[in-house]
């Protein structure tokens, strides 16, 4: 039970006023304002094991906001079921706040006119963490992120990438079990990113934190998420690993194979077209909604012949998520 | 554990103006002037007129000075700490104060009281020297810096209140600026900042004992003064403490509200 | 004409936008009356108790109060937007207006519509008429039209300090801190014959915070008090001329600001 992120059916809906257009309108909706609801998500589930890294993907707008302030106590849902390690996060606001931490992008929950450290003693004292775990942990936390070359700075001084890693580390010191990352590394250059990443990961398999993550850097998914969520416009549109998503949304691989013998008889495997051929050269591409993953078709392919060599040219997931976006835009 | 995590959240504003001396030069000198203005306004005004409103002219100086002192003890630049809750609604990190454990409305009081008792170091430094120069008359007796001491205390209160409430505004309008400029003004005004509320006519004064304003700074120092005497302080200290139940009443039940506004909005 | 064109057309945009935050909209409407009223109580209150303040009569006092309303009414709906330029360079507005082409200054004072400036001109108005009834005065076309000079004057001058201010804020961004402070002085201060005070704070405000050009100076040149103000009765006389220069200066001092603006927060 203990840090699983569970969610059943979750749905919510938002009431907002349409202004009228123009001068005469504006006036007018304020004397007898015009309210619409709006689905911000509709019947979601999905669940995140303890331990578990689980990235929420899906074009702006889609949901992914409302999802994690639901999870973590922000915003009670219009129906469904949601538990965060066992607690119901907006019927227990305080006590699911000591087993969650959060990040939300460019926001800082800093102190504007304090040095980090400080930030850190006072959060240490509102979660009431002992003082020598607090010790440890920041000293753990500080050897990943660097911390101590610029902790001492007051926030407002901070570059972005110095500020987020100080948010960061701010949000897990109390050795929260689930962790809510709202697109943490937006606007960070790649060494800070890498490092950022490295944390991540280092929490996920060394301390078992179950982190639910949005981003739209499909780099960060990549390196990050075993497992990912996709929605659009409210809505679930699949459950899976990265493979899946390439498979379903991006099947566009292709493998250049130069065969040693270039008279071999080269024939399709299961889920494996032969595309073309050319003397030695034979391209293979994936066939049906079977087809391997470009990896698996790689080593299949080099089992079964002797190859000289090989050239992959791959659908970057970029390339797959905007396929992925479009379908399930238009599906929905 | 309690106990730490409120002096660390108390001592935040303490420690960002520490942080930054020339923000506490600019107190000092702020402080400074406005002593030497108001105290040279009241006695120019005092210089063609003897005993006014019951008010004679080292009683109004002491009264309009203690005013600035005291307007002192809450008014920092709260915004270049980026911590008051318009500025959490409008960069959307009120978030962080409904993700802690530490409950919004604790938080809030606890660096409110943070705030007081270091602006009451300002005030206190700020009123011996002016007492040491002569700008100020000393109380009557040891009764009347009691009482006033006491009413001081539940004027504050009353004050916190009132900031409470209007900051509470920002859950529901997004911005407060109007409102802020209107409460400090009025509070400026009806507590007797601007001038003693004993100069004004009665019907204004009428008006003002049905509100919370003069019940801030209004009663203490005519306390202070001998304006009030001690035998009618009781009933004006019963009006503070009023006050401070009423006011604590609503500002709880905003509280309540704007949670359930954060809780259906999402902040 | 095409800025005209722009500033008309923003304008109406930012007073709809008003209009979107009904909550605010309606209390700064409602509330913006019982403060302008409570001004005016407070100045009246001021004159009824001590007559002869400064050897003035209470007539002649009021129109102190009444110039300085007008000016900073008008000021606000003009101008006003100065004031939040500190705050704007602290959340990082400028550096987006420095992008845009039209200058700076301008993309300021479009930021946003003064719906109090609405309430505060009504009632300055209010008094100003008040004042002109109760006044003995001959009030000839000569000083009607000074009168006049002397409130745009004083606009601009609230402007100048503001823009100065604003100057400052650019390079070091906590001088916002003193916007409040210079508001209220220019409240309190700008409605008094400021010959009540002794010399050297009259002559502080007179020269290092020459509020005294807003209201105090030209009000005493129209009464026949400006050869008893401390100041040279040709100064006196030039207030409005003050104001002028001081906002041309301050616009340059922006200008110059400007180009050596050096962005905050790295």
């Amino acid at each position: 039970m203990s840090g699983s992120i569970e969610v059943h059916g979750l749905s919510r809906v938002f009431h907002t006023t349409v202004r009228r257009p123009g001068v005469a309108g504006a006036l007018r909706s304020l004397v007898n304002p015009e309210r619409v609801a709006k689905h911000a998500v509709s019947d979601i589930t999905f669940d995140v094991a303890p331990g578990e890294l689980l990235a929420l993907l899906g074009p702006n707008g889609a949901g992914k906001s409302t999802t994690i302030k639901v999870l973590t106590g922000i915003l009670t849902p219009t129906s469904g079921e949601v538990r965060v390690a066992g607690v119901v996060p907006y019927q227990e606001r305080e006590r699911n706040a000591r087993n969650i931490g959060a990040v939300f992008g460019q926001r800082t929950q800093l102190w504007w006119d304090l040095p980090a450290r400080e930030s850190f003693a006072i959060l240490r004292d509102i979660y009431e963490v002992p003082k020598a775990e607090h010790a440890a942990r920041l000293k753990e936390f500080d050897e990943l992120l660097d911390l101590s070359s610029f902790w001492d700075t007051r926030v407002r001084h901070l570059s972005l990438g110095q500020r987020v890693r100080s948010d960061l580390a701010a949000a897990l010191l109390h050795d929260p079990q689930v962790v809510f990352l709202d697109e943490p590394t937006i606007g960070m250059d790649v060494v800070v990113k890498e490092q950022v990443r490295e944390f991540l990961r280092h929490q996920v398999e060394q301390r078992g934190r179950t982190v639910l993550l949005t981003t739209h850097d499909m780099t960060e998914v990549e390196r990050l998420a075993e497992r990912v969520v996709l929605i659009n416009h409210g809505r679930l549109v699949l459950d899976g690993s990265l493979d899946e998503i390439r498979r379903r949304f991006g099947s566009t691989w292709q493998v250049r194979a130069t065969l040693a013998d270039a008279h071999t008889d080269a024939v399709a495997l299961p889920g494996i077209a032969l595309l073309r051929r050319d003397g030695p050269q034979v391209v293979f591409g994936p066939d049906g909604p079977e087809a391997p993953t470009v990896n698996s078709a790689l080593k299949a392919i080099i089992e079964r012949y002797e190859v000289t060599g090989v050239a992959i040219d791959e659908a970057d997931l970029e390339d797959v998520m905007r396929n992925a976006y479009a379908q399930a835009g238009a599906a929905a | 554990m309690a106990a730490l995590s409120a002096w660390r959240v108390a001592r935040v504003t303490p420690l960002g103006e520490l942080n930054a001396p020339p923000r506490m030069t600019g107190v000092a000198l702020r402080l400074l002037v406005q002593v030497v203005l108001v105290a040279s306004l009241w006695h120019g005004l005092y210089s063609h007129t003897g005993t006014t409103a019951g008010l004679g002219e080292s009683q109004a100086v002491t009264y309009a000075v203690l005013a600035v002192l005291a307007s002192r003890l809450r008014e920092l630049d709260q915004f270049a700490g980026r911590d008051t809750v318009i500025q959490h609604m409008h960069f959307g990190t009120i978030v962080y104060w409904y993700l802690r454990p530490l409950p919004p409305q604790r938080y809030y009081a606890l660096r409110a009281l943070g705030e007081q008792v270091y602006g009451f170091a300002w005030a206190l430094g700020g009123y011996l020297i002016c007492l040491a120069a002569g700008v100020v008359e000393p109380p009557g007796s040891a009764a009347v810096t009691g009482v006033f001491l006491l009413s001081l205390l539940l004027g504050q209160w009353v004050l916190h209140y009132i900031m409470l409430a209007t900051d509470q505004w920002c859950f529901w309008a997004l911005r407060n600026n109007s409102a802020i400029l209107i409460i400090i003004f009025a509070q400026n005004l009806l507590s007797g900042v601007y001038a003693p509320l004993w100069f004004f006519p009665d019907w204004f004064v009428t008006m003002s004992s049905f509100l919370p304003f003069q019940a801030t700074l209004n009663v203490p120092l005519s306390i202070y003064i001998g304006r009030i005497p001690l035998s009618d302080a009781a009933g004006q200290l019963a009006v503070q403490a009023g006050w401070v139940v009423v006011l604590a009443l609503f500002t709880r039940f905003l509280w309540r509200r704007a949670a359930l506004r954060v809780v259906s909005q999402g902040g | 004409m095409n800025a005209l064109r722009i500033t008309w057309r923003v304008t109406r945009l930012n007073f709809r936008a008003q209009l979107e935050y009904r909550a605010e909209f309606l209390l700064n409407v409602a509330i913006g009356a019982i403060w302008q009223v409570s001004v005016i109580v407070f100045a009246t209150v001021l004159l009824a108790r001590f007559t002869g303040m400064g050897g003035w009569d209470s007539s002649e006092v009021l129109l102190i109060p009444a110039t300085r309303m007008l000016a900073h009414g008008l000021f606000v709906l003009l101008l006003g937007r100065v004031h939040f330029i500190g705050r704007q360079i602290q959340e990082g507005r400028i550096d987006i207006y420095l992008m845009r082409p039209m200058p700076v200054h301008r993309q300021v004072q479009l930021s946003y519509f003064p719906t109090n400036a609405l309430g505060d001109l009504t009632v300055a108005a209010g008094l100003m008429v008040g004042a002109l009834s109760r006044s003995e005065l001959d009030w000839s076309a000569g000083r009607i039209s000074y009168l006049v000079a002397a409130v745009v004057g004083g606009m601009l001058l609230e402007a100048a300090l503001f823009t100065a201010l604003a100057c400052a804020s650019l390079r070091f961004p906590a001088a916002d801190y003193w916007s409040r402070w210079l508001e209220e002085l220019l409240g309190t201060f700008g409605s008094y014959p400021l010959n009540v005070l002794p010399r050297a704070v009259g002559g502080f405000l007179t020269y290092a915070l020459p509020l005294a050009f807003v209201a105090y100076l030209p009000a005493a040149v129209l009464t026949g008090h400006g050869h008893d103000t401390g100041v040279p009765y040709w100064l006196a006389a030039s207030a409005p001329l003050v104001g002028v220069l001081a906002y041309l200066g301050s616009r340059l001092l922006w200008r110059w600001s400007l180009r050596h603006y050096t962005g905050v927060n790295g």
